[in-house]
C-alpha cells in the first residue's frame, strides 16, 4: 500500500531568459509561416526573373541580400523557399505519422510475428545511412520536391514507428488496459480510444524533433539535386548555388544557411518546451538561490521535555513547504516538534498527506526538489542537521542515521548483490578493507535471521523474496551501527506472516545495537506492536502524542478515535462499518482552524480557530475539547 | 432443488509457461493448482492468501483475461473454461472488475464520463442523452457529485477514484464482480467508506462479488464464504463466520494470528508466545506433500508422504489437513 505524498512534478516556471527564448523561437516560426503564404505579394521582385547584368552582387538598397549567379534576387528566393520548407516539413512530417504511428501502435500491442519481422525490416532501414536510404527511394521514385520528401516519410516514419511501439509496449500492461478488456473492448478499440490519447505528448516531442530534421534533410537533398529542381528556389538549390560561386561572392551562402540554422534551432526549441510542459517531467535540480534559502529558527518550543543525555533526536518546531521558484510556499507540516531516545521507537502514524514520510526525509537531508525546510531545528546528538554543509551532512547519513524504505526490490540495486551493496557502505563509510568488510557482511546477514549468509551475501536482489530483501536492506542500514533508524513503512509491502517477523527483528535489533527508531506507518496496528511512543499526524501536524498503551487504552483526539473504531479487526459484525467521512485535505486546502474539523463531529465554532498541542508528561493532544474527552475517559 | 451456484470451478489449474530462446517451452509454472470454488448469486466469496498463493490468478482466470489450463469454470450454466475464444458478448458483459490501483486502473486521457459509460458504448446502443443518463445515476449510485463528471481522473482521491471505478463495473449491472484488493491502496479513514459502499449496491442490486484481499478480517466484514490459499491450493474454505473464528487449517490461524491487534499488550503476550514457540523452517516450498507442511507447527509424518484431500469441516465448509480427519474420527470415536 503505497501512501507515498502526492506531489506532482511541478512545471517550475522559468522566468527571463529561456521565456525570451521561447518567445523568440514562436515568433520566428510565425514569421516563417506567413512569409509562406504571403510570398506571392510580399517579395519584392519574381524569384525566377534573371538579370545577367546584374548577377552576383552585394547587398545594396535594390537587392538587400544581393544577387545570384543569374541575377535573381536573394531576398525573393529566400522567401519562396520559406513556402518550400513548410510545405516539405508538412508533407514529409504527415508522411511518416501516417505510416509510422498505425504501424507502430498495431505491432506493439499484437507482438509475436508481426513485430518481429516489423522491427527487424526497421533496424536494417535504420543500420543503412539515412541520406542513402533517400537516394535509392528518390532512385526508384525520381527527383523532386514530392517524391524526396516520400522518400523522406518512409524514412522518418522507423522513429515514430519505434516510438509509439515502445510507449505501447508499457501502457498495454497498465491496469487501466486491462480493465478495458474486462469491459470487452475490442483490441482495435483498445488501442485506438484508449491507448492512443496517452501517447499524445511523446508523439508531439517526436513531432517537432522530425520537423527540424526535415528541414535539413530537404536542404541536403536539394544540395545534391535530389530535391527542389532549378530554377525554383528552396533554401538548398540556393546554398547549391552559393557553393559553386564560393570564389566570386561568399556572401550567397548566408542568407540560405542562417535561415536553415534558425528556422531548424526554433523548432527544436519549441520541441523541448512542449516536452517540458506535457512530457512525464524531468528532474529538475533546487538552484542555487533556493539552496542558500535560509531556514528560520524554531519558535520556542513548549511541548517538548527539556534535552536528556540520552536524547537522539529533537525535531524543534519543524515546518516543511513545496517552495515553487517565484510563486507563494504551501506548506506540508507545520510546526513539529518531537524527541526520541536512545532504545525507543518513536511512531509517526498517519494517511497520506500527513507528512509522515517527509518528516523522516526531512531528518536526512533528502527532500525532493521543490520541497524545503523553511523553519524549525533538527538535532541529532545535539549537532542541528540544518545548519550543516552538504558534505558534512552525508557523512552525518549512514553512519548516524539509516533509512529502511517500504520496497525493498526498488531500494536495492539490481545490478549489484546484496552482498556487494552493503559492504559498500562499510568501505566508504568506515574506511574498511575489501576483506574485512565482506567479514561484517556475512555476520549482518547472519544476524537479521537469513541462513548460509556466505552464499546469500552473492545474491542478486531478485533472487530473494521479499521478506529476505527487506532482511537485507535492515542490515544495509545497521552496517554503521546508526544511532538513528527511520523505517518508512518497513512492512506495509510484505505479506502479514513475513510482516512479524520482520517487526520481531526490528526488536531484537534494538534490544542489541540499542539504536533509536523513528517508524513512519499508516498501520496502527503494526504501531501499537512496534512502538513505544506514538505520534498521530494529520494533515502535517501533530494531533496526538501518547505512549502506545495509553495512546491505545484512551485514544483523546476525535481523529485517532476514528482511525483506531475504522480499523478493519476494530468492528465486528456486518456493514455498515464505522467511516469518517470526507477524506484528508490536501496541502494547500487545510482549514484555517483545526484541520480535522470539517470531518469532526464533535466540529463548534471554536474549532475555526487555529488550535494549539497542548500537554503534559508526554500526554499531547491538539483539540479545543480535549478536557471533555478526558472526563469522559475518566468517569 | 437448490439452484445452481452462479460461478463453480472445479479443479481448476493455470499454468504460466515461459519461453526459452529457441522457442522450446519450459517446463510450466502452476499459479492455481485444482481450485474448486462455487459463488452463489447475490453472494461473496472472499479469497484470501499471500502474494504468490495464486489469488490474483483466479481472478483473472474468471474475469477471462488468462486461460485455465485444466478444469472446469461454469458461469451461469456455460462451461467458460471449455471456451477457446475469448468470452461471448452476453458472458463479458456478465462480470465485470473493480481493481486494486485506482491510480493506475482509470485511464487519465479519458473524462469520468468516458470512462463510466464506456462499457454502455461497448455493448449498448444506448445514444449520447441515455448514456449521459445512465452515467448520472450511475455518479448517485456510489455517492459523487454529477457535476464531475466532465473532469479527469487526476483531479480525484484514491477514494474517489475507486468509487468511479465501481461506477464504472456497475454500469452494466452485472451479475459478478471481482474485486481484486478494492481498498488495499486506500487510507484507512476511507476503506471503510468503499466496503460499506460495496456492501449498499451488492444488496441493492443483486451482485455476487468474488473479493480478493490478503486482509482477513476485512474480508470477514463483508463475505458470506472465505476461502484461504495457499502456493496454489485452497486450504480451508467455508462459511464466514466459521473460517474466521473457528479456522480448522493450522495455516488460516497463523494468518489470523498474525495480524497486528490494536491491543500493545495483547501484542506483548503473542510475542512472547512466538519466542517460546521453535523457530520455523525457513525452506519454505515442500517438494512433496502438504505444501504448508514445513512451516506447519502441527505437521506429522504423514503429511510429507502426501497432499491431503479437502476434509468436511464441522459448521461446514472443508480444509486439506489431515488434522480434521483425525479430529473428526476422534469426535465419531
Amino acid at each position: 500500500m503505497t501512501q507515498a505524498t502526492p506531489l506532482r512534478p511541478r512545471k517550475l516556471r522559468r522566468p527571463g531568459a529561456s521565456g525570451l527564448i521561447t518567445g523568440t523561437a514562436i515568433l520566428i516560426l510565425l514569421v516563417l509561416a506567413v512569409l509562406a503564404l504571403a510570398a506571392d505579394w510580399i517579395t519584392p521582385y519574381d524569384p525566377l526573373r534573371q538579370n545577367l547584368m546584374h548577377a552576383l552582387q552585394g547587398p545594396s538598397a535594390n537587392h538587400w541580400l544581393g544577387t545570384d549567379d543569374l541575377g535573381r534576387d536573394v531576398l525573393s528566393r529566400l522567401i519562396y523557399g520559406c513556402r518550400i520548407a513548410v510545405i516539405a516539413a508538412a508533407e514529409a512530417t504527415a508522411i511518416a505519422i501516417l505510416l509510422g504511428v498505425p504501424l507502430g501502435l498495431f505491432i506493439g500491442y499484437r507482438g509475436g510475428w508481426w513485430d518481429w519481422i516489423t522491427m527487424r525490416v526497421v533496424e536494417a532501414v535504420v543500420s543503412i545511412p539515412g541520406i542513402m536510404v533517400a537516394i535509392v527511394i528518390i532512385a526508384l521514385l525520381g527527383a523532386g520536391l514530392h517524391r524526396a520528401m516520400i522518400a523522406l516519410g518512409i524514412l522518418f516514419s522507423t522513429s515514430f514507428l519505434r516510438l509509439a511501439r515502445g510507449v505501447v509496449l508499457a501502457e498495454r500492461e497498465e491496469v487501466y488496459v486491462r480493465s478495458a478488456r474486462v469491459i470487452g473492448a475490442s483490441d482495435s478499440r483498445i488501442l485506438v480510444r484508449h491507448i492512443f490519447p496517452n501517447i499524445a505528448p511523446p508523439l508531439i516531442v517526436q513531432v517537432t524533433l522530425t520537423v527540424g530534421a526535415v528541414l535539413l534533410s530537404e536542404a541536403g537533398l536539394s544540395f545534391i539535386g535530389l530535391g527542389v529542381q532549378p530554377p525554383h528556389a528552396s533554401w538548398g538549390t540556393m546554398l547549391n548555388t552559393a557553393a559553386n560561386y564560393m570564389d566570386l561572392n561568399w556572401f550567397l551562402a548566408v542568407p540560405p544557411g542562417v535561415a536553415i540554422i534558425v528556422t531548424v534551432l526554433s523548432v527544436n526549441l519549441l520541441g523541448d518546451v512542449i516536452r517540458d510542459n506535457v512530457g512525464r517531467g524531468i528532474a529538475t535540480a533546487p538552484s542555487a538561490a533556493a539552496r542558500r534559502r535560509k531556514v528560520r529558527p524554531a519558535e520556542p518550543v513548549t511541548v517538548l521535555p527539556a534535552p536528556t543525555e540520552d536524547e537522539v533526536l529533537r525535531i524543534e518546531g519543524l515546518t516543511a513547504a513545496i517552495v515553487p521558484e517565484g510563486g507563494t510556499e504551501t506548506p506540508i507540516i507545520t510546526d513539529l516538534s518531537l524527541s526520541t531516545k536512545r532504545g525507543e521507537t518513536l511512531g509517526l502514524v498517519g494517511e497520506s498527506g500527513s507528512g509522515k514520510t517527509l518528516t523522516g526525509l526531512s531528518v536526512l537531508g533528502l527532500l525532493g526538489a521543490g520541497v524545503q525546510v523553511t523553519q524549525g531545528a533538527i538535532k541529532l546528538n545535539g549537532t542541528d542537521l540544518l545548519t550543516l554543509k552538504p558534505r558534512e551532512l552525508e557523512q552525518v547519513r549512514g553512519n548516524q542515521v539509516a533509512m529502511v524504505f517500504q520496497d525493498p526490490t526498488t531500494s536495492l540495486n539490481p545490478a549489484f548483490t546484496v552482498g556487494s551493496q552493503i559492504a559498500e557502505v562499510l568501505r566508504t563509510k568506515q574506511g574498511l578493507t575489501k576483506a574485512e568488510a565482506w567479514e561484517k557482511v556475512v555476520e549482518l546477514i547472519h544476524r537479521v535471521g537469513i541462513p548460509r549468509p556466505e552464499e546469500r551475501a552473492r545474491a542478486y536482489p531478485h533472487e530473494l523474496s521479499g521478506g529476505m530483501a527487506q532482511r537485507i536492506a535492515i542490515a544495509r542500514a545497521l552496517s554503521c551501527n546508526p544511532s538513528l533508524l527511520i523505517a518508512d513503512e518497513p512492512t506495509t509491502a510484505l505479506d502479514v506472516t513475513v510482516q512479524q517477523e520482520i517487526l520481531d527483528l526490528f526488536r531484537d535489533l534494538q534490544d542489541e545495537y540499542g539504536m533509536a527508531i523513528l517508524f513512519v506507518t499508516h498501520d496502527l496496528a503494526v504501531a501499537a506492536d512496534i512502538c513505544d511512543r506514538i505520534s498521530v499526524l494529520y494533515a502535517g501536524q501533530m494531533v496526538e502524542m501518547a505512549p502506545v498503551a495509553e495512546l491505545f487504552a484512551d485514544p483523546r483526539h476525535p481523529y485517532t478515535r476514528g482511525l483506531l473504531s475504522a480499523m478493519p479487526h476494530a468492528a465486528s459484525g456486518e456493514p455498515p462499518l464505522p467511516t469518517i467521512r470526507g477524506s484528508v485535505p490536501r496541502p494547500g486546502a487545510w482549514p484555517v482552524g483545526c484541520r480535522f474539523g470539517n470531518r469532526c463531529d464533535f466540529h463548534t465554532a471554536a474549532c475555526d480557530h487555529p488550535v494549539p498541542l497542548e500537554g503534559q508528561n508526554g500526554r499531547l493532544i491538539r483539540c479545543v475539547h480535549a478536557e471533555r474527552f478526558k472526563l469522559e475517559a475518566a468517569s | 432443488m437448490t439452484e445452481a451456484p452462479l460461478l463453480q470451478l472445479d479443479d481448476l489449474w493455470v499454468s504460466y509457461y515461459s519461453r526459452s530462446m529457441l522457442g522450446f517451452a519450459a517446463k510450466p509454472f502452476h499459479a492455481v493448482k485444482g481450485a474448486s470454488l462455487t459463488i452463489e448469486a447475490g453472494q461473496t466469496l472472499g479469497l484470501v492468501g499471500e502474494s504468490g498463493s495464486g489469488k490474483s490468478s483466479i481472478a483473472n482466470t474468471v474475469l477471462g483475461l488468462v486461460p485455465p489450463s485444466q478444469g472446469k469454470m461454469v458461469f451461469d450454466g456455460q462451461d467458460l473454461g471449455a471456451l477457446k475464444t475469448r468470452y461471448p458478448a452476453e458472458i463479458r458483459r456478465q462480470i465485470q472488475a473493480v481493481f486494486q490501483d485506482p491510480y493506475s486502473s482509470l485511464n487519465a486521457a479519458m473524462t469520468v464520463e468516458d470512462i463510466i459509460t464506456e462499457p454502455l458504448r461497448v455493448h449498448t446502443k444506448m445514444s449520447k442523452a441515455e448514456r449521459h443518463a445512465r452515467a448520472v445515476e450511475l455518479m448517485k449510485m456510489v455517492s459523487l457529485n454529477e457535476d464531475h463528471l466532465n473532469r479527469h481522473p487526476h483531479q480525484f482521491s484514491g477514494g474517489q477514484r475507486q468509487r468511479i471505478a465501481i461506477a464504472a463495473a456497475l454500469a452494466l449491472q452485472p451479475k459478478l464482480v471481482v474485486l481484486d484488493e478494492p481498498v488495499s491502496a486506500l487510507d484507512v479513514s476511507t476503506q471503510n467508506q468503499i466496503i460499506n459502499l460495496l456492501y449498499e449496491r451488492r444488496d441493492a442490486l443483486g451482485m455476487a462479488y468474488l473479493l480478493i484481499a490478503h486482509d482477513l478480517a476485512l474480508v470477514h466484514h463483508i463475505s458470506d464464504r472465505i476461502a484461504v490459499m495457499y502456493l496454489g491450493h485452497i486450504v480451508e474454505e467455508g462459511p464466514a463466520d466459521r473460517v474466521y473464528y473457528q479456522p480448522a487449517h493450522p495455516y488460516t490461524r497463523a494468518l489470523l494470528d498474525a495480524v497486528p491487534q490494536l491491543d500493545p499488550a495483547e501484542q506483548a503476550r503473542r510475542r512472547a508466545a512466538r519466542k517460546a514457540a521453535p523457530a520455523p523452517d525457513l525452506q519454505r516450498v515442500a517438494a512433496t506433500g502438504c505444501p504448508y507442511r514445513n512451516r506447519c507447527p502441527l505437521a506429522m509424518p504423514r503429511c510429507e508422504a502426501s497432499m491431503p484431500p479437502a476434509y468436511q469441516v464441522e459448521g461446514g465448509g472443508t480444509a486439506q489437513c489431515f488434522l480434521v480427519e483425525e479430529q473428526t474420527r476422534k469426535g465419531a470415536a
